[in-house]
């Protein structure tokens, strides 16, 4: 037989070891990094503290009493966990990048860094966690009760001391074991990893103990299939076809929130959580978990409604069962399971809560009230102590909670009270994770209004027993008005209790939520953060952190200047960076620029460790180091100078693809141009030909012709082949012109004198024409490095043209010619029909020919080709210019020799 | 990366349609009052959901790639 106090020896033993455990396991941690203890396996089992002495002996009553419904509560974290990858990834993701610390971390930040919404968020989860840790106490104290009140014997020291005095007991001890563990020391990232090993540990513990009950049990009991028979046979079945009612649906979502937001799991999750990828085990390892845990609920919970006496509590089942079969060991591991479940959630929950609580109310609290002149090591100290008073706080309230409601029976009901008060903070957290415009006055005012209904229509009822005003009240509602019934709240009778608390208080709070956001809008700060928070994935997740780090009130700074600096270079600090930012130092908002200057002035008060610790205080983990910002200022540098590269490049291929365009076209004219003069050539070697074949023909057949007509025959055949020859000639001349093979050596030369010549030789087709030469100022001379004939050429050339062309009534040539700035030049313009703008850059091209002009033009499209080829070779230039009469005017400039 | 996507979207699919199984009114189907091997149908359907979902999740999350072999990767 065990006796009370073997068991609480146990039991303090067991503590100790966990004691040593989280001592060992922080030293582990803190010296290696790649030691198990970040390993997914304990990571998954600290998240096991989800299954706390709830699961442990409430499941079981649960299952006694109502059936299938405790399962819920682990089907609803089974489905989050399934689905890690949408929801916990993103919030773990966010919260490594922000540093949070809490769900109410979370909230206030995603919120624009709200302190207010931190303070209401931290205030229901203490007031709506008490009910939870009552039930630990509870648990404990009755499995204590249970184990000692077998016998007389058995109930040793403990003779005497009713059920509160060993709840206050408990309450106490857990509270010292807890301000043992966690509070320690501050870590920056408020990881714990010695309670976290002691958590899994815990977690290892506890499933065995319920598996191992569970196994004797089916065991004694004859298997599965006997169990359900013979409980079957006693009348005790399950209520199959009201399984699937309104609490099933409620419970489920009810714990689908609670795995997110409850404190103790948000912290192992999200904020204990090293590595991403050990979500991927946790995903099914921890639903795998559950489903081990909860197999032997069912036949646990029906075993003992078959075999135990009619009072017996179906929520110690777990634990009478060995007792009554004789089992001692098995009893005490029993014991210890339960003890380990109760353990591991208050001590992770409480912890959790005092981060938030002296985060989010104490610390605001003490920098504004404490006189200046306290150093960095101070604040720290103070948080710790402040974690511990939290502690008490919270275990304290726990205890009353306990003290009021004891004499209400089962355990699962008050978890629940509590899941509803949790489950007020999941719209907001949805809302934070996925929804950019939801804002802080619309959250804020969600989750207050959500936390007063739940006040009203849960908490308040469940005093109930203790309270007959209670009763009254939910008898008849406030001063009788029926429809504020807490328990019936407009009108809505004849659901379920939860159901209905459940219902109306998310209800009002999502749609608060939604149709607040809609009608509010959001400060600047708001509008960045949530920006930060719903693209998490999306952006470089580097240079919005680190700046976001950087923000903070101006309030909180103002509170931590003032203390350090003392008011007066505090305010005049403030005023400064307001008058610069163009604000009044009321509505600073403080740029990562000025925290730096602060912390930069703090660090000549204090020394600039202590100042860094003070403002990431403030800031909520918030810093700004050099190194980031430098980081962050790279990165824009780099992104910048890309995109200026990019504009670049994309212009250059602008300018290069017009380029080619332009190439394309003038190609494209030019092989218009070419196939034209080719045919033309062929016409034009044709015509000559067949004349000269026809007369040789005749000149061969016909002997009887005379003299004169077979002198004029043979002349004709003599002139084209003349024409055909200069033809042919033109074309090699080009040709080896354009290879470089110059056939003439650049001489001093008078350019004058070639022009003269030049305009001697045309004078017969002038004269023929009938054209009138105009002769503007003549150079005296002009020596240049070239060729006379060649030179004499080009102007006979251009001088053809002009007459060839022109069709006008009074053809008309004008020459001039200058030495001016070291370069002599000769104009020749006509008033012929001149050459249209299509024409120009074509002009000089070879096989190109003039559209208009007299039908007899005989060339072949070569000579200006030819000219500017050999005006170039003499380093000079032809070019068609805006000349003094309306034909054309084409000019040659060639620099004069000194 | 149309692998992530894809297998996105499955985890999505099983988060939802495995939610829909065992809420009313997909859960009625199986809520009768028979039993297999002395054991209630709904219990044996409830944890046979249980052990097919976590399978479905083991696989889909083995096939999703990690974050890390993909930094940039978006939603």
């Amino acid at each position: 037989m065990l006796s009370a106090d073997f068991v609480i020896a146990t039991a303090v033993a067991y503590v100790g070891l966990l004691f040593v455990l989280a001592y060992f396991g922080d030293r582990r941690a803190r010296e290696r990094k790649k030691s198990f203890l970040h390993s997914p396996a304990v990571y998954t089992l600290s998240i096991s503290v989800y299954c706390t002495s709830w699961t442990f002996y409430g499941a079981v009553g649960n299952a006694a009493r109502s059936g299938l419904e405790f399962l819920t509560i682990y089907l609803g974290p089974t489905i989050v966990f399934v689905g890690w990858y949408l929801v916990l990834r993103r919030l773990v993701r966010i919260s490594h990048l922000q540093r949070i610390t809490s769900v109410a971390d979370l909230l206030s930040s995603r919120f624009g860094k709200s302190s207010r919404l931190a303070v209401l968020v931290t205030c229901i989860a203490v007031i709506g966690i008490a009910p939870y840790i009552a039930l630990q106490l509870k648990a404990v104290t009755s499995s204590i009760q249970a184990v000692a009140g077998a016998s007389e014997f058995g109930q040793g020291s403990l003779a005497g001391i009713d059920d509160v005095g060993l709840a206050l007991g408990v309450a106490a001890a857990m509270a010292l074991f807890t301000i043992l563990f966690g509070t320690r020391h501050v870590d920056a990232k408020e990881q714990h990893h010695g309670v976290v090993a002691a958590i899994a540990f815990e977690a290892v513990v506890k499933l065995a103990a319920l598996v191992a009950v569970g196994v004797f049990v089916v065991f004694i009991g004859g298997g599965f299939e006997a169990i359900f028979r013979n409980a079957a046979a006693r009348g005790f079945t399950l209520d199959v076809e009201n399984t699937f009612d309104d609490r099933w649906l409620t419970t489920l979502g009810l714990s689908i929130a609670a795995i997110v937001c409850l404190p103790r799991q948000f912290q192992v999750t999200v904020v204990e959580n090293s590595d991403e990828d050990h979500l991927r085990v946790a995903g099914w390892a921890f639903p795998a978990y559950m489903m081990l845990m909860s197999i032997f609920i069912l036949p646990i919970a029906l075993y003992g409604l078959t075999t135990m006496p009619a009072g017996a509590n179906p929520d110690m089942f777990a634990l009478t069962l060995p007792m009554a079969a004789g089992q001692s060991g098995l009893a005490l591991f029993a014991f210890i399971g339960g003890f380990s479940s109760a353990t591991s959630m208050i001590i992770l929950e409480s912890i959790a809560l005092s981060i938030m609580v002296s985060n989010h109310i104490v610390m605001p609290l003490v920098l504004r009230f404490t006189p200046s002149g306290r150093d960095g090591q101070g604040v720290s100290h103070l948080l710790l102590v402040a974690r511990r008073f939290s502690i008490v706080l919270i275990l304290s309230l726990g205890f009353f909670y306990f003290f009021f409601t004891r004499d209400s029976n089962a355990l699962a009901p008050i978890g629940l009270i509590s899941f509803t008060a949790i489950a007020q903070f999941f719209p907001a957290v949805l809302a934070a994770l996925f929804w950019r415009d939801a804002s802080l006055k619309a959250a804020t005012a969600a989750i207050a209004a959500g936390f007063v209904i739940w006040v009203w229509s849960s908490f308040l009822p469940s005093f109930e027993s203790v309270s007959p005003q209670v009763a009254e009240l939910l008898r008849d509602g406030p001063w009788g008005i029926s429809w504020l019934r807490p328990e019936a709240m407009f009108g809505l009778d004849g659901l379920d209790p939860l159901a209905h608390a459940a219902f109306w208080s998310l209800s009002i709070n999502t749609f608060t939520l939604i149709v607040g956001s809609l009608l509010t809008s959001q400060s600047t700060l708001e509008r960045i953060q949530a920006n930060v928070f719903v693209d998490v994935f999306r952006r470089g997740n580097i240079a919005p952190r680190n700046f976001m780090r950087g923000v903070a009130t101006a309030n909180d700074l103002y509170f931590v200047a003032e203390r350090v600096l003392g008011e007066r270079r505090a305010a005049a600090l403030f005023e400064t960076a307001a008058r610069e930012s163009g604000v009044s130092p009321a509505m600073l908002n403080p740029s990562p620029e000025f925290i730096g200057r602060l912390e930069r002035e703090l660090a000549g008060s204090i020394g600039a460790a202590s100042a860094h610790v003070m403002l990431s205080k403030v800031v909520a983990g918030a810093e700004v180091s050099l190194e980031e910002v430098m980081q962050m200022a790279d990165e824009t540098q780099q992104v910048i100078e890309y995109s200026q590269q990019l504009e670049k490049t994309s212009a250059e291929l602008r300018s290069t693809a017009q380029q080619l365009e332009d190439a394309n076209a003038q190609l494209r004219v030019l092989d218009s141009q070419k196939d034209d003069f080719l045919s033309q050539v062929s016409h034009e070697v044709r015509t000559p030909m067949t004349s000269i074949r026809s007369f040789s023909e005749i000149l061969l057949d016909q002997g009887e012709l005379d003299e004169q007509q077979r002198h004029r025959f043979v002349s004709t055949i003599h002139q084209e082949s003349l024409r055909l020859t200069r033809l042919l000639d033109e074309i090699l001349d080009l040709n080896a012109l354009e290879r470089g093979e110059r056939t003439w050596e650049n001489v001093p030369t008078d350019a004058e004198a070639a022009l003269e010549r030049a305009l001697s030789v045309c004078d017969a087709l002038l004269r023929q024409r009938g054209m009138r030469v105009e002769f503007g100022s003549r150079a005296r001379a002009g020596m240049v490095d070239g060729d006379g004939d060649r030179l004499c050429q080009v102007f006979i050339n251009i001088i053809s043209n002009a007459v060839k062309y022109n069709d006008a009534e009074e053809p008309l040539l004008r020459v001039s010619s200058s030495v001016r700035a070291g370069f002599y030049g000769v104009e020749i313009a006509d008033n012929g029909p001149g050459i249209g703008k299509a024409e120009r850059s074509l002009i000089f091209e070879k096989f190109s020919r003039g559209q208009h002009g007299s039908a007899d033009q005989s060339g072949a499209g070569l000579g200006l080709a030819i000219s500017r080829q050999i005006v170039a070779r003499m380093n000079g230039s032809l070019d068609l210019v805006a000349g003094p009469l309306p034909g054309a005017c084409f000019r040659v400039r060639l620099a004069v020799l000194r | 990366m149309a692998e992530r996507r894809k297998l996105e979207a499955a985890m999505l699919a099983l988060t939802v349609f495995g939610t829909l199984l065992i809420v009313p009114p997909l859960a009625y189907i199986f809520s009768q009052p028979i039993s297999h091997f002395g054991v209630p149908q709904v219990v044996i359907y409830l944890f046979a959901w249980w052990a097919l979902i976590i399978t479905a999740t083991v696989l889909l999350t083995h096939w999703m790639p990690r974050d890390s072999a993909d930094n940039g990767e978006s939603e």
